[in-house]
């Protein structure tokens, strides 16, 4: 079977770390028929050791960091850290408050950052598209 | 109206067992070492002000009213109240190398299984600890906080007029009701009126938000119960509506379309359309539920799911649809009309069987009010001019507590602000918190395979309720 076939193809896997769950709402979006991301090949995946890409949301915070990390762990290499709106990105309405981190996607490296408050689907699918790319690149 | 009693803590059961006659019990919240215990009934909020003496411990309420025992660990949690004779003294909030343990069942046969905190679709983090027999789950212990950020502590000293867009992101999915509640707070307050048609706009706003999250939790239910097909259908209509709700407010999700004083500039400035795309779109919603639920083998394994008695949502002061599924009359446009609600003769929604059925046929028919309150109130706009939002000079002190029917039920939103206009204490009872119980009770005796179904029945967010 040629690489090509597989290309472009990902598996997801979604972390959220303190989000408000607006970039859920819209992570979710893309499951819509105007969107619908499995026909792209993308998929989201029940376990960290299918996944070729995580997503990541909010500021982070204490009680995740540990889970978090861990996920992350959990994964082949090589892997893509998306960081998914602005508060994964480090300039978020929640990077520092209170007890929250700096911002998730920060903390975990994030190679691909998708702004926005929450980022529209059309954002996202191009973060996406992106990562897919640069997987393609790291796989090669 | 917002009316405070007080109330020492010696005399407060008999207080709150006479103060609960017809109305609805939101929880209680202490500022330093005062308590407020908050009801909401047709004459507005009652708040019980129970001041401690230094040194004094808070004597549960949780053994007799169980709706209070989340509310008291969060008191123990942040303000570093005493808790005497609490049935549970478990740290509510915790860094992720001391997860308080997971209450399981124990007997022959008990096995456990434990999932999340991440899970596998795009959902917030929460563990749930199942404590098992065979297939059926005897025991759920739900683990949140996750989410937690302390941002109540981080409100305090901050300037209330510029908090509205941190307001309005404590939580995505009742981020409108919320700033709702936000404003009416600081409005009480100043003491301003809002004219007509800011009030309708304001009225169409939140039922916008209500439509687009009961479309989410119906694709999310047929998820549960292995209907993708309705999934996809279902986020396709919230899409439109979605799409819909950045044309009237340049939001997919109406963030920052209620500000204190009014409705941001520019929004709704096209009734007549928007009351145009929007029969469409009711037309296609109603061919989706009507295909939904007509669909006998789906509709066989919503019902008798997940089945939550009147008594015991009324224990733990259940709202939103999740309560008047069970037959409790919670609806707060009914109840204690606000704004433009006081003007359109609401009556609610009600059902009796308490199950994942009767959770999600609610939702169909709340949708369905929706639609002809969106459209009376935008034929009512396209007369009523749209002022800019009123200019708020420094609110004056005080204290209130406002309450809005967001998708999920009552949210209510408690603000002491100081003499030059800083956040004393901002803090949210959100619908979640209070229903996040029922989850756990609807599930004994369930399957396990039955979770994502139970648990997407209400669909309730962590955001608002870790903070
Ligand atoms: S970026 Fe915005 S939508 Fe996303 S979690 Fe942060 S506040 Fe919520």
């Amino acid at each position: 079977m040629s690489q090509r076939r597989f290309a472009r193809s990902l598996a997801i896997r979604h972390l959220v770390c303190g989000s408000c769950n607006g970039c859920e709402l819209e992570m979710n979006a893309l499951a819509a028929p105007q969107y619908d991301i499995s026909q792209e090949g993308w998929s989201i995946v029940a376990s960290p050791r299918h996944a070729d890409l995580i997503t990541v949301t909010g500021p982070m915070t204490e009680a995740m960091r540990l889970a978090a990390r861990r996920t992350l762990e959990a994964t082949a290499e090589p892997v893509v850290v998306v960081a998914v709106g602005d508060c994964a990105s480090g300039e978020g309405t929640w990077c520092g408050a209170g007890s929250a981190g700096a911002g998730a996607g920060q903390e975990l490296k994030a190679s691909i950052v998708v702004r926005g408050c929450p980022p529209t689907p059309d954002a996202l699918r191009e973060g996406l598209r992106a990562a897919a790319t640069l997987l393609d690149e790291r796989n090669s | 109206m917002y009316r405070e009693r007080t109330v020492p803590l010696s005399e407060l059961p008999a207080a709150l067992d006479e103060a609960m006659h017809g109305a609805l019990p939101l929880g209680c919240y202490a500022t330093n070492r005062t308590v407020r215990t908050l009801l909401l009934s047709n004459v507005g909020v009652l708040a019980l002000r129970t001041p401690l003496s230094v040194g004094e411990a808070w004597e549960s309420l949780a053994s007799r009213y169980p709706l209070f025992a989340y509310h008291e660990r969060e008191m123990r949690a942040l303000q570093g109240i005493e808790l005497r004779s609490s049935p549970d003294l478990r740290p509510l909030y915790f860094r992720a190398d001391a997860i308080p343990e997971a209450i399981i069942a124990e007997g022959k046969g008990v096995s456990v299984v434990v999932v999340g905190p991440v899970h596998a679709g795009i959902i917030e983090p929460g563990r749930f600890t199942m404590s098992t027999g065979g297939e059926s789950v005897v025991h759920l212990d739900a683990q949140l906080s996750y989410s937690h950020r302390a941002l109540e502590p981080w409100f305090e000293g901050r300037d209330a007029l510029a908090l509205a867009p941190q307001v309005a992101r404590i939580c995505g999915n009742c981020s409108v009701a919320r700033s709702w509640a936000y404003a009416r707070a600081i409005e009480g307050l100043a003491g301003i009126e809002l004219d007509e048609g800011t009030e309708y706009a304001r009225l169409i706003l939140a039922e916008m938000e209500r439509v687009h999250v009961h479309l989410f939790d119906l694709g999310n239910i047929a998820a549960g119960a292995g209907y993708g097909k309705a999934t996809t259908a279902a986020l396709g209509l919230r899409e439109r509506i979605n799409q819909l709700n950045h044309a009237v407010s340049g939001h997919r999700l109406l963030f920052d379309s209620i500000v204190p004083g009014g409705v941001r500039a520019g929004t709704l400035s096209d009734p007549a359309s928007t009351r145009a795309i929007l029969r469409e779109i009711r037309d296609d919603i109603v061919r989706f539920t009507d295909a939904f639920f007509a669909r006998r083998s789906v509709l066989r394994r919503l019902d008798g799911a997940g089945i939550v008695e009147e008594s015991l949502a009324r224990r733990f002061g259940a709202v939103g649809p999740s309560a008047r599924a069970s037959g409790i009359a919670c609806d707060v446009r009914a109840l204690a009309p606000y704004g433009a609600y006081r003007g359109v003769a609401f009556s609610e929604e009600r059902a009796s069987a308490g199950d994942v059925y009767a959770r999600s046929d609610l939702r169909r028919r709340e949708i369905e009010r929706s639609f002809d309150l969106l459209d009376r109130a935008l034929r009512e706009l396209d007369i009523a001019a749209l002022p800019m939002p009123a200019e708020i000079a420094a609110p004056p002190a005080g204290v209130i507590t406002t309450v809005v029917e967001g998708a999920r039920g009552a949210e209510s939103l408690s603000l002491s602000l100081g003499s030059d206009g800083r956040v004393e204490r901002l803090h949210v009872i959100s619908a979640a918190y209070r229903n996040w119980p029922l989850v756990t009770r609807a599930m004994e005796g369930n399957i396990v395979p039955d979770f994502p179904l139970v648990n997407k029945s209400f669909n309730l967010c962590y955001s608002c309720v870790d903070r």
